[in-house]
């Protein structure tokens, strides 16, 4: 029978010690997590921090983010002194002391002067393939979330969009090199011979001819936005069916069109959203190796990427040198000694500092705009 | 809108007259966006059909070839020629390590003495050749320069001489004189210390003392060697014979081709006169059909030979296994030695099978297209641009995938659920907002970045700590390599564990909360509610994310490209759980790192794209079961 | 008659905002004491006090006065809050069953307390469905998912499972909220049928069914007990005219 005293407890409550060990032992899970992540990122920093940044003013080393990269050599002079010079330096200090030999010099490529080349390459495919992923993927999010009923066509639009976001990007490298890079279309007077298909146009000698844009920046750019095109269409969406139907009912019922509506009454409301998570977008676009490896990006390259052009089309069509594809290089193309460590870890770190920010930009934006925006 | 001020209701008006309105434009216009998506989707499988499927016909010619021209038949008799060689090398191997283990002390001494002196050098090469440069430079240099160089030297060499390593085999006396020696030796000298060479003398002595004791088993060795001589000699002739044949048939492939690509351009041409050239052309290229029945006859006349060969390496292996000693004294060697014993059998067996597959062999037996897709399928090599014959079976790379995956998933199931348990169910709000970001940071870092970590931290501290002696009851340590099939998974648990996690808590956070206050008030703890109610609620969410998670794993490319070895090899699983410590390829790998190198159009491009609708297929098949789980989720 | 709960001058608050004000009454043992009053009075959340369910919110607790149940305060801090559950049963205002099938619904509580006899079990099971008056409707399909019966079956398994562990009292939040009023006709003969076992306390808005089934009424307010008494006196002779503004329906 019942007996009120034994609400009591008499000592710890029954299975008490079995939940505290479960409990701590999913705590310890989580923390090493956090602990490994905290341990490699404390690792890049206290190895890249000290290229990019210096004890004197202006406190960061500017010129790892502004001058090329280029080959380093490390040579002895003659008074035993050890010099490790940019290719370029090089020649001048060749040329300055000619006559005078130099001792045990070796070259390690990749490894000296700056990054400017690989960031300035990495925004361009970056901002490229964000203009054309936004402006398609918002379109077709708008369709999407104020056109679309239920029909076959919504049905396989929906099934193509879940099934892109999980393509590895190595197949859409591969999709990006057998399709803009070899199939695409240009117009030219002179088609390749590996040309698909040549449409006369009548204009001259000129023909369509569909040969690709071979390795290139508007290659890799369109690429990499088919890559990101799912993503964002599916956060735009969501930003986009985030505005309340009230908004909606209430402009169509004072007489506004469809269109009208949508972009007086849905679509600024939506647009923070919408740039929010395409902020996160970005960092997905550019670290992305796999995708560009064949279709944008370069080793090693003379010039940065405005220089040597005589039209914007050259910029588009000549390739350019990545930080992901960089970082590659450095990491397994080049054996690791004391005089690549510079280049090394502070590509990354720089790599790691940018993505930090844009991820942490977005963070921030994404609670800012949840406790500002409630329906 | 052409004119702005036309108020847009007129402006629709005239859109309407020609019978089409501006707002249906509008919405045909967003409707073609949407559509984009399933053209993309279209195009990439169009596309990698397109340069993928070619790859079976031209594989199956390829093996084709192989059989014509007689490779087929001299690769039954080389693959016996190579256990012969592996079998010989493992017991010599055997036979050095007993050897080198008895005079452990000499090799020891002289290893130890030789480290030191190597030390010296490394510290002061550079400074020493500096020197000696500058004074063959001339006599005009300065000779202030040069004096400086010398102090240089002189201070690089006591330095380098204060931080030598260890020699606990030598005596003090030894290494006082040795470090004595080297103080006073000249500059120029480039002989070794005398203590150095007559420490390598006293080793090779001792070696050959106590190879007296193990005269037999040598003599065993150079017998078993010896035996494989005739069938040697035998296969290099036949290689020859058949790579000859092999390039006649290349050679008349190409040329077929391109007549094949005249007689097109012929049949398109619209100047008749034109026409008619490329025709001509392509009918004198006609290439003379290569004589393969001489060659191939020629082979097979060595048939009996052959077989004669075979019989003769039996005859004379087979009384050798009994001679071999039973055991040996050092463990190393005992450990080879017992290895061959068990592979000797095998070995003579094998010898024995290959005689009716010397006598049946036929080059006219056909090669139909299902071998080609047979032997992709489950082909155990991975051979391209080799000079003998490229192979493309994706076992090797399967296996790799598969084994990276099994390490990352292992890892990063546990620990990313566990997370989430205890992010959605027990942490603070504080404690969440320290975890959420982040592992939310862990998801936005580059995988190539990961890879880079891998490769030079990663790697690197896992191979130190299985250096350590109390770690070495683990399977495979100490490792060989330090990018292998382990280092990849680690680094791929790391990046899917947010994949994971993040959607386990989006599955756990779906769970209505009545549940776990039915269950509150039925009397069941937060713990049990969390493992009775809440996680068997969220099951199915739960599996997804791990199936995501998977799909993620087996289609990352930077990190197993960087990180898994790239050796193109199924694991050796005799070593049980010290197979995940070997390097590995994968299906990702291979096409990132051969894609730039292949010339277009080959069977290789071809191959490579196959992987690829391979892997497309793979990952789909999973995304699409982890998407009917979360929609079964859903209800 | 002997007292179940005995409410001492209890407030409540939910993060600073008090929702109880001074609230003191006894409810008796094997009766059915109803509480009625207006959406937001405070009725289901004294309900919630008495097993401390209320302790799964953030920030909402009780700031004064206690509660006795049998004697015990169960606000102490050493008492075994799984313990009291279990003998404090409660059914929700919507049916929550466990996504799973009907017999490890009911047997849920009973595996938490380590019973695993499979005899035992299916004992204590059968009989629990059958208090609840569902035996005969799903003796069939034991194993079959609670989610493929009717509302008002769910809301009687919940019911079932509640009572499995034997509990002293039955806490019942507005248990026919979301049902037909055939259901719900089920579940108050079947509360008629329990309270010759069971304390039961019911919330409900419904006043019908508060005359149909209980014999203590307590009309809240505003997070106050405005009055409390037997159940033909409440509505037929009430003496706060609060109460008989309520009651006759022309409150607000």
């Amino acid at each position: 029978m019942f007996n009120p005293e034994n609400l009591i407890l008499k000592g710890l409550p029954k299975g008490h010690i079995k939940d505290r060990v479960v409990r701590s032992l999913m705590a310890g899970l989580t923390y090493a997590i956090v602990l490994i992540a905290a341990l490699l990122f404390g690792k890049i920093i206290v190895d890249g921090a000290p290229v990019l940044f210096k004890a004197q003013a202006p406190f960061v080393d500017f010129e790892f983010l502004t001058a090329k990269n280029e080959t380093l050599h490390v040579f002895d002079d003659a008074q035993g002194t050890r010099h490790q010079l940019p290719a370029s330096a090089y020649s001048d200090y060749i040329k300055k002391h000619e006559g005078t030999p130099i001792f045990n010099e070796t070259t390690y490529s990749y490894s000296g002067g700056g990054i400017a080349g690989p960031i300035v390459g990495t925004i361009l495919l970056t901002v490229g393939s964000m203009i054309l992923a936004l402006f398609f993927g918002v379109c077709a999010a708008i369709y999407l979330s104020e056109y679309a009923k239920q029909s076959p066509f919504i049905h396989a639009v929906r099934l193509a969009i879940l099934n892109l976001a999980g393509i590895p990007s190595i197949v859409f490298g591969l999709f990006g090199f057998s399709v803009f890079v070899l199939a695409v279309p240009v117009i030219t007077a002179t088609p390749s011979d590996r040309s698909l298909l040549c449409v006369p146009l009548f204009i001259n000698d000129y023909v369509m001819s569909f040969q690709g844009w071979n390795s290139s920046l508007m290659a890799g750019c369109a690429t990499l936005a088919c890559m990101i095109l799912p993503v964002i269409i599916t956060a735009s969406e969501e930003s986009l069916r985030a505005v309340p139907q009230g908004f909606r009912d209430a402009s169509l019922a004072l007489g506004a069109t469809r269109w009208q509506t949508i972009r007086k009454c849905v679509i600024p409301f939506s647009l923070s959203g919408i740039l929010t998570s395409s902020l996160l977008a970005i960092t997905r676009v550019a670290g992305e190796t796999a995708p560009i490896m064949f279709t944008a990006a370069v080793a090693a390259k003379d010039d940065l990427p405005w220089q040597g052009l005589k039209s914007p089309f050259d910029l588009l069509s000549s390739q350019v040198q990545a930080l992901p594809y960089h970082i590659y290089t450095l990491a397994a193309r080049i054996p690791s000694s004391e005089y690549t460590q510079r280049a090394q870890y502070g590509s990354v770190f720089v790599f790691l500092v940018i993505v930090a920010f844009l991820s942490l930009g977005s963070m921030i934006l994404r609670s800012k705009l949840r406790s500002k925006l409630k329906w | 809108m052409p004119n702005e001020e036309i108020p847009e209701n007129q402006a629709a008006h005239r859109f309407k007259k020609r019978g089409f309105s501006f707002e249906s434009a509008i919405r045909y216009f967003f409707a073609s966006n949407a559509g984009l998506t399933i053209v993309i989707l279209t195009l990439i499988i169009v596309f990698l059909l397109k340069e993928g499927l070619g790859f079976f016909p031209g594989y199956r010619r390829e093996l084709e070839v192989y059989r014509i021209a007689g490779l087929e038949f001299v690769d039954i008799s080389r693959k016996n020629l190579t256990d012969h060689e592996q079998l010989t090398s493992v017991l010599n191997r055997a036979y050095y390590a007993e050897i080198n283990g008895k005079c452990g002390r000499e090799l020891l001494r002289s290893q130890e003495a030789n480290a030191l002196f190597n030390a010296y050098t490394d510290q002061t090469s550079s400074t020493r050749d500096l020197v000696l440069n500058n004074t063959q430079a001339g006599e005009n240099k300065e000779s202030k320069i040069l004096a400086a160089l010398g102090t240089n030297f002189a201070k690089q060499k006591a330095k380098a001489l204060k931080s030598l390593p260890a020699t606990p085999h030598l005596s003090d006396r030894e290494r006082h004189d040795l470090i004595e020696s080297i103080r006073i030796r000249s500059l120029e000298s480039t002989e070794d210390p005398a203590l150095v060479t007559a420490l390598a003398e006293e080793f090779s002595n001792a070696q050959q003392k106590q190879a007296e004791s193990l005269i037999g088993m040598r003599a065993t060795i150079d017998a078993f060697d010896a035996a494989g001589a005739e069938l040697s000699m035998l296969v290099s002739e036949m290689t020859e014979m058949v790579t000859a044949t092999k390039e006649k048939i290349q050679d008349a492939d190409i040329l077929e081709k391109d007549r094949k690509t005249l007689l097109a351009a012929a049949s398109s041409a619209k100047d008749a006169v034109e026409r008619e050239k490329l025709t001509a052309e392509a009918l004198a290229s006609l290439a003379d059909k290569p004589d393969v029945e001489g060659p191939i006859k020629k082979l097979l006349e060595r048939r009996p030979q052959c077989s004669d060969a075979h019989r003769a390496l039996q005859k004379s292996v087979e009384p050798l296994a009994a001679q071999l000693p039973e055991s040996l004294s050092q463990p190393e060697a005992s450990r080879l030695l017992s290895a061959a014993r068990q592979t000797f059998p095998v070995f003579i067996t094998n010898l024995e099978k290959t005689l009716p597959a010397i006598r049946d062999w036929n080059d006219k037996a056909p090669v139909e297209l299902t071998a080609a897709i047979g032997s992709f399928l489950t082909g155990k090599d991975w051979v391209t641009g080799g000079e003998w014959q490229d192979f493309y079976g994706i076992l090797p790379l399967a296996a790799g995938s598969l084994m990276i995956s099994i390490v990352a998933l292992v890892l990063a199931i546990p620990s990313g659920i566990g997370a989430a348990v205890y992010v959605n169910q027990f942490a603070s709000n504080r404690e969440q907002s320290l975890i959420k970001p982040v592992i939310e940071f862990i998801q936005a870092i580059p995988s190539v970045v990961l890879g880079f970590i891998g490769i030079l931290v990663f790697g690197s501290v896992l191979r130190d700590l299985s250096t350590w002696d109390s770690l070495s009851w683990i399977p495979g340590f100490p490792i060989e390599e330090r990018l292998n099939i382990f280092t990849a998974g680690c680094l791929l648990a790391l990046m899917s564990i947010p994949t994971i996690f993040s959607l386990a808590e989006d599955a756990l956070n779906n769970v209505p909360s009545a549940y776990a206050e039915a269950s509150e008030a039925l009397g069941a703890s937060r713990v049990q509610t969390t493992f009775r109610v809440i996680i068997p609620a969220a099951f199915s969410g739960i599996l997804a994310a791990v199936l995501l998670g998977f799909g993620r794993v087996i289609g990352e490319t930077m990190v197993v490209l960087l990180v898994a070895g790239n050796r193109i090899k199924i694991p050796d699983f005799t070593s049980g759980l010290g197979s995940f410590l070997q390097p590995s390829h994968t299906l990702t790998g291979i096409i990132a790192q051969e894609l730039g190198e292949v010339p277009l159009g080959s069977v290789h491009y071809r191959a490579l794209f196959v992987v690829g609708i391979l892997l497309f297929a793979v990952v789909l098949t999973i995304n699409a079961t982890a998407h009917r789980f979360v929609n079964k989720m859903k209800r | 008659m002997d007292t179940a709960i005995e409410i001492k001058n209890l407030t409540f608050a939910y993060s600073g905002k008090q929702v109880l004000h001074d609230v003191t009454l006894d409810i008796p043992v094997r009766q059915v004491t109803a509480f009625i009053g207006p959406s937001g009075c405070g009725k289901s959340t004294l309900l919630r006090c008495f097993n401390r369910i209320n302790d799964r919110i953030p920030n909402a607790k009780v700031t004064g006065g206690s509660i006795y149940v049998h004697g015990i305060d169960i606000n102490r801090r050493d008492i075994d809050l799984q313990e009291l559950r279990r003998r404090i049963g409660m059914v929700f205002q919507k049916y929550n069953p466990f996504p799973k099938s009907i017999y490890e619904n009911v047997a849920f509580s009973l595996r938490l307390s380590g019973l695993t006899k499979r005899t035992q079990l299916d004992e204590i099971v059968e009989n629990a469905l059958q208090s609840a008056a569902l035996w005969d409707e799903v003796k069939d399909r034991l194993h079959s998912s609670a989610f493929g019966l009717s509302g008002g079956q769910q809301q009687r398994l919940c019911i079932a499972r509640a009572i499995a562990n034997q509990p002293e009292i039955l806490l019942m939040d507005e248990p026919c909220a979301a049902l037909d009023p055939l259901a719900t006709l089920k579940i108050e003969e079947l509360i008629y049928e329990l309270k010759k076992q069971y304390t039961i306390v019911i919330v409900t808005h419904n006043m019908a069914q508060a005359t149909r089934c209980s014999d203590r009424t307590a009309f809240m307010y505003l997070g106050k007990l405005i009055e409390y008494g037997p159940t033909m006196q409440i509505f037929e002779t009430p003496k706060e005219p609060q109460t008989e503004a309520y009651v006759t329906g022309t409150f607000g």
